[in-house]
């Protein structure tokens, strides 16, 4: 019987114990939005249109993310580039790119068909709106910009100087 | 199949036709060898060397005497071998297939990989092929690559990536075998080796689009379409092409765009394979000539003119001002109706007009008449211009096909070619002669005599065909009154010989009634030497608009009404109609589609001399529009849907592949609605409950429905099918081929008869005067076509042709301002001295200057008009 009794006890002391460790533990609350929580390596959050280190766009229109997308949540339309006028290296840029961000799911897919790596998923998550029509996010909203000192698209260039769309390849090692 | 031969494929064996390519035999058995080079409408090349097969060929042995099989050491192009008994290929094998992948290897040795953005990206041959025999990986150095132009114009229209092109030679060969401009060629060779062109201006063809289709790289692409969109994305939409009687099979390819508020837009016009109609061929007109369809100066709202001003108005206030008009004026009233205009919409108008008692129908241009002459001698039901050839022949009388219907140019050339006997007749040399085997060259005018005189020189066993028909003997009588030189005996005896004949009557400068009697004429030649009632002979008019013969079924025609049915009252020709309206005796003027102000001289006066009411269907503000006192504005064809009847009698339907702008109407809603106003009924639910209504009225629509329209058969050779070899998805056509309806001359015991052609006069100019006749160009100035800025450069400026030897004589060269007067009105241009015009004539572009030009050949002082200082 006093077994019992203390066999009880022995157990209410060991959920005290609990109790006391965590209450001296460091709390997990994050105080968001002032701070913010550390991402997985691979967390994939809205995305962005990167630029080269020259400051050009690295999308070049192809739609290929928006025939991978398979919430059809991208729409591009693509338009030439001229050497007046250059937004990306190559003949082609994309005049309108939109991502529904209410359609996305997130899969990345778009990150794998993109030929220039110019979409890429990033941490942003803060998606939120209070129109429909707001969580299409336009060329502007997605794309970055241009690195420091480097000047804006579109930019006038030397004629012939970005002829070519797709990245110089190594050879086959 | 009498001539079939046995062949293997892979130890398989198959029957195929003797002699067919034998590229073309295995694909028949369903083994499909990759090509590049090869195409079945171009032949073979073999350059590419993509479709090497093991060959073997039966041999004797020389020491039993017997056949065996004897296998080539080396691997054979199978695009050079013509299919025999006993052959044998293997397409499997593993010699083949390293072939195979060492020729991709070698043709991306330099190619740029820059799918992502080539147009030709998802409907690419390269690409399809390479995902299939190619090598996953290059032994090729990447810095060893050509670095070549990427933006080469070879013209305004087309563009060549040099990099991409694999020099199959497909766009060199289109030109010179089909497309009969050899303007492309290749310079330099080995790596070096490059598509230029030899023409100014540069690609001078009007066939230059069809080489970007059937490039099997993304080498060739036309200005129009450079990255426009991406193939997967676009939804084709079938459509039938409203510029020439051809009646060409196209789709229009749409996606909606944001940069155009998210409407549907057409991002590319591709032609839809018709082997009876267009094959797989489109002219440069069809292809580019599309942007009035979303043009910003398109008309949106219906227009009322008040206090002298054309302004806004609803539909409801225009359509019961129409219907006030139009029921005060009782039967006062006409119908003018250009060519553009749906089956539907021709029926529909002419029913409103005949409503009200009217039979003052006109088609426009009113050159060409002669419908029920077509729906009694016209080409046979099953017709395909591609089997004329040896022993067959082809005349061409009073037209200049290669401007006013550019396919038929190509396909008649082409039979000439395969040996058809080719006989142009005609008042001026035109480009269809380089190709004809017999030329003839007759006075504008007397195109009737000459088409007698061939039937009167013909001997009575000749004529032997027609002699039970009614009015034959009547008609040879009446010939042998006109006189044959021994050219026209010779063409007569030629297409009295003939296994198959057909004559396309045309039209240039001819009034319409000259131009009936030239069908009739036409017709009376062909039932005499029994090429009438069967496929692939008969008679085709060479409208001057897409539904010439749709506005004659429906009963634009003075004579009859909808289907040849005779009509109480006749009513008036197009003349006629204008000259009552100049007098106040036609109260309400229709006219729809039309643009007589801009193309007629004379109908500027009697529309702004006219108290009368004029009701214009238009898109846009035209020259006519200007001074009507309503405007209706009409939905495009690409926004409607409807049917069109070629120049063939194929009556073919096109869908609506876009939103309607603004507040525009079917052309065929807007007329019934002012009929509904009148009493006449309700309107239609659809275009397609219309063309129901056709049916049970005309009695040659007699079973055309919207189900017997969308029948599809297949193609030979199949060009764009689930291969993707040729030329990308687009070619294929699944929303229908159309419905030939047959002619009189086709069903037993029918009522069938000719009569005498009466010759017209020939014009005799007077001293000081010429010979002007109005001659068609396929890129002119019209209000619709000028909307394409693309195509501007190819417009030729005004000018009036003459005779070099005329122009000596007027003291005049090259480029000094030639003046004529026609009943006061003076149209004065650049001379353009041409050999080819004849003596005593010039010939003046129609819808090029802005003056006008005359509607018939005519005659007229023509003086040198000193140039103006300025």
């Amino acid at each position: 019987m006093i077994k019992e009794a203390f066999g009880k006890g022995v157990a209410i002391l060991e959920g005290l114990g609990t109790v006391f460790k965590h209450v001296f533990e460091k709390p997990v609350t994050v105080q968001f939005p002032e701070e913010f929580k550390p991402f997985a390596e691979r967390f994939k959050g809205r995305h962005e249109l990167k630029r080269y280190e020259n400051g050009l766009e690295k999308c070049i229109g192809c739609a290929l993310c928006a025939a991978a997308c398979p919430a059809d949540a991208i729409w591009v339309e693509a338009e030439e580039n001229t050497d007046e006028e250059r937004y990306s290296p190559g003949e082609r840029y994309a005049k309108t790119y939109e991502i529904n961000m209410l359609r996305c799911i997130f899969c990345g897919y778009c990150e794998d068909a993109c030929p220039t790596e110019a979409i890429v998923l990033e941490k942003h998550y803060e998606l939120s709106f209070t129109d429909r029509r707001d969580a299409i996010y336009t060329k502007e909203m997605l794309l970055v910009p241009p690195p420091e000192g480097q000047e804006d698209t579109p930019r006038k260039v030397e004629p012939g100087s970005f002829d070519r769309s797709i990245p110089v390849m190594e050879d086959p090692k | 199949m009498a001539d079939t031969v046995k062949i293997t494929i892979d130890d398989i064996e198959h029957e195929v036709p003797a002699g067919m390519n034998l590229i073309d035999a295995a694909k028949l058995c369903g083994v499909d060898i990759p090509v590049f080079c090869y195409h079945p409408k171009l032949g073979h090349d073999g350059n590419c060397r993509m479709c090497l097969v093991e060959l073997g060929l039966p041999r004797k042995n020389r020491e039993t005497g017997e056949m065996e099989l004897a296998w080539f050491p080396k691997l054979e192009t199978a695009c050079t071998q013509k299919t025999c008994e006993g052959m044998a290929i293997r397409t499997t094998t593993e010699r083949v297939t390293d072939a195979r992948r060492a020729v991709l290897e070698f043709l991306l040795s330099s190619h740029p990989l820059d799918c992502p953005i080539c147009d030709k990206g998802g409907e690419c041959p390269l690409q399809n092929l390479t995902m299939a025999h190619g090598p996953g990986t290059s032994r090729m150095y990447w810095e060893d690559r050509m670095h070549l132009g990427k933006h080469v114009a070879l013209g305004e229209l087309i563009f060549l990536d040099q990099e991409r092109c694999i020099h199959c030679a497909r766009c060199i060969r289109f030109q010179e075998k089909i497309a009969l401009d050899p303007v492309l060629g290749f310079d330099m060779r080995g790596r070096k080796q490059q598509i230029v062109t030899s023409s100014t201006p540069g690609f001078n063809s009007i066939f230059s689009g069809n080489t970007t289709d059937i490039c099997p790289v993304g080498a060739l692409t036309t200005a129009d379409f450079r990255f426009n969109a991406r193939p997967w994305e676009m939804v084709q939409v079938a459509t039938i092409c409203s510029h020439c009687p051809v009646g060409c099979n196209m789709s229009f390819d749409t996606r909606t765009d944001r940069l155009a508020g998210g409407r549907t837009t057409i991002r590319r016009v591709m032609p839809r394979q018709n082997e009876a109609v267009n094959e797989i061929w489109i002219c440069d007109k069809g292809r580019f000539a599309r942007h009035y369809m979303e043009h910003e100066e398109r008309l949106t709202t219906p227009l009322v003119r008040k206090g002298g001003m054309l302004v806004e108005a609803t539909w409801e206030e225009a359509i019961r001002e129409v219907a006030a008009q139009l029921k005060a004026a009782g039967p006062n009233i006409g119908a003018v109706a250009g060519g553009r205009l749906s089956n539907e919409d021709l029926y529909a108008l002419q029913k409103l007009i005949r409503g009200q008692g009217s039979g003052d129908l006109s088609a426009y241009l009113p050159n060409a008449t002669g419908g029920e002459i077509a729906a009694r001698f016209g080409v046979g039901v099953g017709t395909n211009l591609k089997y004329l050839g040896a022993g067959d022949a082809i005349v061409v009388v009073a037209s200049d096909l290669h401007e006013e219907a550019p396919i038929w140019w190509l396909r008649a050339a082409a039979a000439a070619r395969r040996g058809a006997e080719l006989i142009v007749i005609s008042g001026r040399e035109t480009r269809l002669d380089v190709e004809a085997s017999q030329s003839i060259r007759c006075a504008y005018g007397a195109e009737v005599a000459t088409l007698n005189a061939m039937l009167g020189s013909l001997p009575k066993t000749a004529v032997k065909a027609g002699e039970s028909l009614d009015g034959m003997a009547e008609a040879i009588v009446h010939a042998k009154e006109f006189t044959a030189d021994a050219a026209l005996k010779a063409a007569a005896k030629t297409i009295a010989g003939a296994g198959n004949a057909v004559i396309f009557v045309g039209s240039e400068g001819l009034t319409g009634e000259a131009s009936r009697e030239l069908a009739q004429a036409s017709a009376n030649l062909l039932a005499a030497t029994g090429h009438v009632g069967r496929a692939n002979n008969g008679l085709i008019i060479v409208w001057p608009s897409a539904n010439g013969q749709g506005a004659a079924d429906m009963g634009f025609d003075p004579g009859f009404g909808p289907g040849y049915q005779p009509v109480d009252k006749p009513g008036r020709s197009y003349g006629d109609i204008f000259a009552a309206l100049a007098d106040d005796v036609i109260k309400v003027l229709v006219i729809a589609g039309a643009d007589p102000v801009y193309d007629d001289l004379t109908a500027e006066e009697s529309i702004r001399k006219t108290k009368g009411f004029i009701v214009v269907q238009e898109m846009f503000l035209t020259e006519t529009a200007k001074l009507a006192d309503v405007v209706l504005p009409v939905q495009s064809a690409a926004e409607c849907e409807g049917t069109y009847t070629s120049g063939e009698r194929r009556v073919q339907r096109f869908y609506p592949a876009v939103e309607p702008l603004g507040e525009s109407l079917p052309a065929w809603l807007i007329t019934q609605r002012i009929g509904e106003v009148l009493g006449q009924g309700a309107p239609s639910v659809s275009a397609a409950v219309l063309l129901a209504e056709i049916g049970r009225n005309v009695p040659q629509y007699a079973g055309i429905t919207c189900q017997t329209l969308a029948k599809v058969e297949e193609q030979f050779p199949d060009v764009g099918g689930e291969d993707l070899y040729y030329g990308g998805t687009s070619f294929q056509n699944v929303r229908g081929l159309g419905v030939q309806w047959p002619t009189l001359a086709e069903q037993v015991d029918a009522p069938l008869s000719v009569a005498p052609a009466q010759a017209g006069e020939v014009l005799e100019p007077a001293d000081g005067e010429m010979i002007v006749v109005p001659v068609t160009l396929v890129y002119d100035t019209e209000a619709l076509f000028f909307k394409t800025q693309l195509l501007h450069q190819r417009v030729p400026l005004p000018h009036i042709g003459l005779n070099p030897a005329d122009a000596g004589r007027l003291d005049m060269v090259d480029g000094d301002l030639v003046s004529l007067t026609i009943d006061d009105h003076r149209v004065a241009a650049a001379a353009y001295l041409d050999e080819r015009v004849p003596s005593g004539v010039v010939t003046i572009p129609r819808r090029l200057q802005t003056q006008g030009a005359p509607l018939f050949a005519t005659t007229a002082p023509v003086v040198k008009l000193e140039k103006v200082e300025a």
